[in-house]
């Protein structure tokens, strides 16, 4: 065994110096040391080296990028694209934002839209076993709800990243990697034993009750993560025609599921799903918003790294899937951050430049900008003339701002929303990227409309469900052209309707079969094959 | 300003509507579409490359150019086609099999047009077999594989494999789109890969030997 490699590390919080195991010949990169040093890096695009989440900043010594290149200090580098020379005095210094133990910011807030009854779908024996979980599976975050069966109250909540994040970042990446020999175990162990199984153990001993009195489990979540959940192969859904190997709801059990805390025989029922990329999470929302009983045309969108849309239309239930990309997860953005302490949430010009900042509290000064407070300056930056219709910044506008606030790199502009602050620069390649995101979404729900010979005019109610939803100030997003053409009005703001839907599956008996009508009635519109599709993308590229 | 100078202006700034009408105009006014071909949408698209490998430009305003020049062409090729005129060499693209994502690489192929390649389009989803059948049929010089999600990648592997070892006439192949690397393209055998549609034009121009 060689020596391990001593390094110094500058964290946001101190500095420490860091024994990192000597790798020579296995290939492990420095951000696969300090995840097992215990400091995991946000590597949130599977180590491939292409998103910025593992940037770190070599502030002395070498380092030996994969491809063969060399980088002296000072440089940043791509924590997962090589390692550290050895050798003495070797120094990084690590970012906030790159650090993947931030805490999520939870959602675990939703509406309800209809009435419930308390008659639970498992067998309930007071005092014996009388509790149940509601559980929703994102690809980011996970929610487990402890649920008193006997009154239907949710006792205790506890959420936290999906693990499998370290191992990729969005849902076609880890597809991709569960065709890997033995990757798809390493996934569902992710899930299963280092993200359920602590959530649970946690609302348990926090609400005091004996894991024991478990009686039964509804989960909602993605078709890929509960194909993973139950170490189904998902890598057919990862290519065209992106056929699922099960849709339908499934009872299993605890120990189907590889669950140690509850009785193994504890019913765990799996939600149905519509398709590939309209999930389970989707039918739970069209149950607990009501969509699937609205007698006038509605909608529910979910807007994540995929854009998940439902409308109903006189009894017609259309769903389809659309991409936004990272974006708005502050992906491939200069100073993009998901919501986590420290993040700008908003950004308020009230008349003039600069712009007041709203921050996330949690954190010693800025860490960047998250997708809500990007929204925020599109809507806005456009307003002011700040912005071009193109989405290019207006070289006269930005020639009137304070020196500090500008930014220029070649011939492209920045505006730096705080002029102390770097970490809130915004640049036209960053617009560029959110522009091709918002145009996905704005695409895909107005593709879906002209389907049904509807204008956003027309629509009673758009259910706007899930965690950047909740973040979102509405009138901007209709502003920026992310929900095109609505009004304040229309807009539902509904939260984390996956979790509400797998909740009232749990309580109320009758409320699963409504799932699986729904889910079965739902006719999937592709949006490749929709011939408007690309001219209608185009299009909303553009700031209205 | 002239007609011509009118519609390449158009045309770079993405106005679909005037470029219609002033292809429209053009014809009217007695221009030979081989030379608005040379001397408007040539230069317009050379203009918008160029602007955008510059940072001048960015997708979105690329995408609305590529828009009015496919507006310019829907009128022209008909015409084009029957005057005999056909460009001195010839592309096909086409998105691999598993994959239905097409916006970069009509946007890849519009460029090309513009650099006066005729150019094939084989739509998405393409299996390995047909690029060969279609390198049979129209004897391209360039290909072109495009691919959008990491899990189409060994798709485009297997597509490069399969005409190499066809025996077809020999062709180069480009390869792009955004999960894509230049490492990745050297991987498998391709001859050139490009990360945008403007560079992905000098590209072609280099592999086929216009430059
Ligand atoms: C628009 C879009 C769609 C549209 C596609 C419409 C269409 N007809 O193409 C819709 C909504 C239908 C769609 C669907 C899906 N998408 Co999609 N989509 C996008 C999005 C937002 C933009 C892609 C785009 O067109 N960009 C604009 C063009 C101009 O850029 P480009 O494609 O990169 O092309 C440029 C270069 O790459 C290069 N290039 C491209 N091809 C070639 C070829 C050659 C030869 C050369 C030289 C160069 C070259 O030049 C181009 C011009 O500069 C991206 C995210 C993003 N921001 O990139 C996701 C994205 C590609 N999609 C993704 C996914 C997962 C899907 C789905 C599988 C699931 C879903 N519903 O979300 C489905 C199924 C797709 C399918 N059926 O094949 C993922 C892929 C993730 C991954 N790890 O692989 C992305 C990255 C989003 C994400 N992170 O979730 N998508």
């Amino acid at each position: 065994m060689s020596r391990p490699q001593s390094i110094h590390v500058q964290w946001p919080d101190g500095a420490s110096t860091l024994a990192l195991r000597a790798v020579h010949h296995d290939g492990a990169t420095l951000a696969d040391q300090l995840a097992e040093a215990g400091r995991p890096l946000n590597t949130r695009c599977g180590r491939h080296g292409r998103c910025a989440g593992c940037t770190v900043e070599l502030v002395a010594g070498r380092f030996l990028g994969r491809d063969g290149t060399e980088h002296a200090a000072p440089a940043e580098i791509k924590a997962c694209q090589g390692r550290l020379a050895p050798g003495a005095d070797t120094t990084i210094a690590v970012p906030a934002r790159s650090l993947a133990t931030h805490r999520p910011q939870v959602v675990t807030t939703f509406k309800v839209g209809v009435p419930a009854a308390t008659e639970p779908l498992v067998p309930v024996v007071p005092g014996e076993s009388d509790h149940g979980l509601a559980i929703d599976i994102g690809t980011t975050t996970v929610v487990v709800s402890l649920v008193d069966l006997r009154s239907g109250n949710i006792v205790r909540e506890e959420a936290s990243f999906n693990r499998q994040i370290e191992l990729g970042d969005d849902v076609v990446t880890r597809i991709q990697l569960a065709g890997v020999p033995d990757k798809l175990d390493v996934l569902r162990d992710a899930i299963v034993g280092r993200t359920l199984a602590p959530l649970i153990a946690g609302v348990c001993a926090g609400a005091a009750i004996a894991p024991e009195r478990l009686a039964g489990a509804t989960v909602a979540g993605n078709t890929t993560m509960l194909h993973l959940l139950t170490g189904t192969d998902p890598t057919p859904m990862g290519v065209a025609p992106f056929c699922a190997a099960f849709l339908e709801h499934r009872q299993l059990t605890a120990a189907n599921i590889g669950l140690s805390t509850p009785p193994p025989a504890m019913p765990v029922h799996l939600l149905p799903g519509i398709s590939a990329y309209v999930g389970a999470d989707l039918v739970a929302g069209c149950v607990c918003t009501g969509l699937n009983h609205c007698a006038e045309p509605s909608l529910l969108v979910d807007i994540g790294t995929n854009g998940e849309i439902l409308l109903m239309h006189r009894g017609r239930l259309l769903a389809t899937a659309t991409a936004a990309g990272p974006a708005f997860e502050g992906g491939r953005l200069a100073r993009g951050t998901r919501a986590v302490a420290g993040a700008v949430a908003h950004v308020r010009f009230d008349g003039e430049f600069p712009p007041a900042l709203d921050l996330i509290p949690g954190a010693n000064g800025i860490v960047g900008l998250c997708g809500s407070a990007y929204v925020d300056f599109l809507a806005q930056g456009r307003r002011i003339s700040l912005l071009e219709p193109t989405g290019r910044i207006s070289p006269s506008a930005w020639q009137t701002l304070p020196a500090v606030h500008r930014h220029h790199r070649d011939i492209t502009r920045g505006v730096r929303l705080n002029a102390q602050n770097d970490a809130t620069l915004v640049t036209e390649a960053d617009v560029a990227h959110l522009l091709q995101a918002k145009a996905a979404i704005a695409a895909g729900i107005v593709t879906l409309l002209r389907r049904a010979g509807l204008a956003p005019a027309d629509i009673r109610t758009l259910y706007l469900a899930g965690g950047f939803g909740l973040h979102l100030d509405v009138a901007h997003a209709i502003e920026s052209g992310l929900l095109p053409g609505f009004r304040p009005e229309q807009i539902d703001v509904v939260g984390n309707t996956a979790l509400g839907g797998a909740w009232l599956a749990l309580i109320d008996r009758t409320v699963l079969p409504e799932m699986i009508a729904a889910s079965t009635a739902a006719e999937v519109v592709e949006l490749n094959l929709e011939p408007g599709f690309e001219d209608t993308f185009i299009d909303h590229l553009a700031l209205p | 300003m002239t007609t011509l100078e009118q519609l390449s202006q158009a045309v770079a700034a993405g106005k679909s509507k005037d470029a219609k009408a002033l292809t429209q105009r053009a014809l009217d006014e007695g221009v030979k579409p081989g030379r608005l071909v040379d001397e408007a949408l040539v230069p317009a698209m050379a203009a918008v490359g160029e602007r955008f490998k510059n940072n001048e430009i960015f997708v979105p305003e690329m995408l609305v150019a590529a828009r009015a020049m496919k507006e310019a062409m829907n009128l022209l090729e008909p015409r084009l086609l029957a005057a005999g005129i056909t460009p001195k060499y010839t592309a096909l693209i086409g998105t691999v099999q598993g994959d239905l994502h097409d916006i970069g690489k009509n946007l890849v192929a519009v460029m090309w047009r513009g650099a006066n390649f005729r150019v094939v389009d084989l739509g998405t989803n393409v299996p390995p077999a047909k690029f060969v059948a279609a390198i049979n049929e129209h004897r391209p010089q360039l290909i072109g594989l495009s691919a959008l999600l990491t899990t189409t990648m060994p798709a485009m592997v297997e597509t490069v494999r399969t005409i190499r070892a066809s025996g077809c006439p020999a062709v180069k192949i480009m390869v792009g789109g955004a999960p894509i690397s230049q490492q990745f393209a050297e991987e498998i055998g391709a001859d050139g890969y490009a990360s945008d549609a403007g560079s992905a034009v000098d590209r072609a121009r280099e592999l086929v030997g216009a430059i």
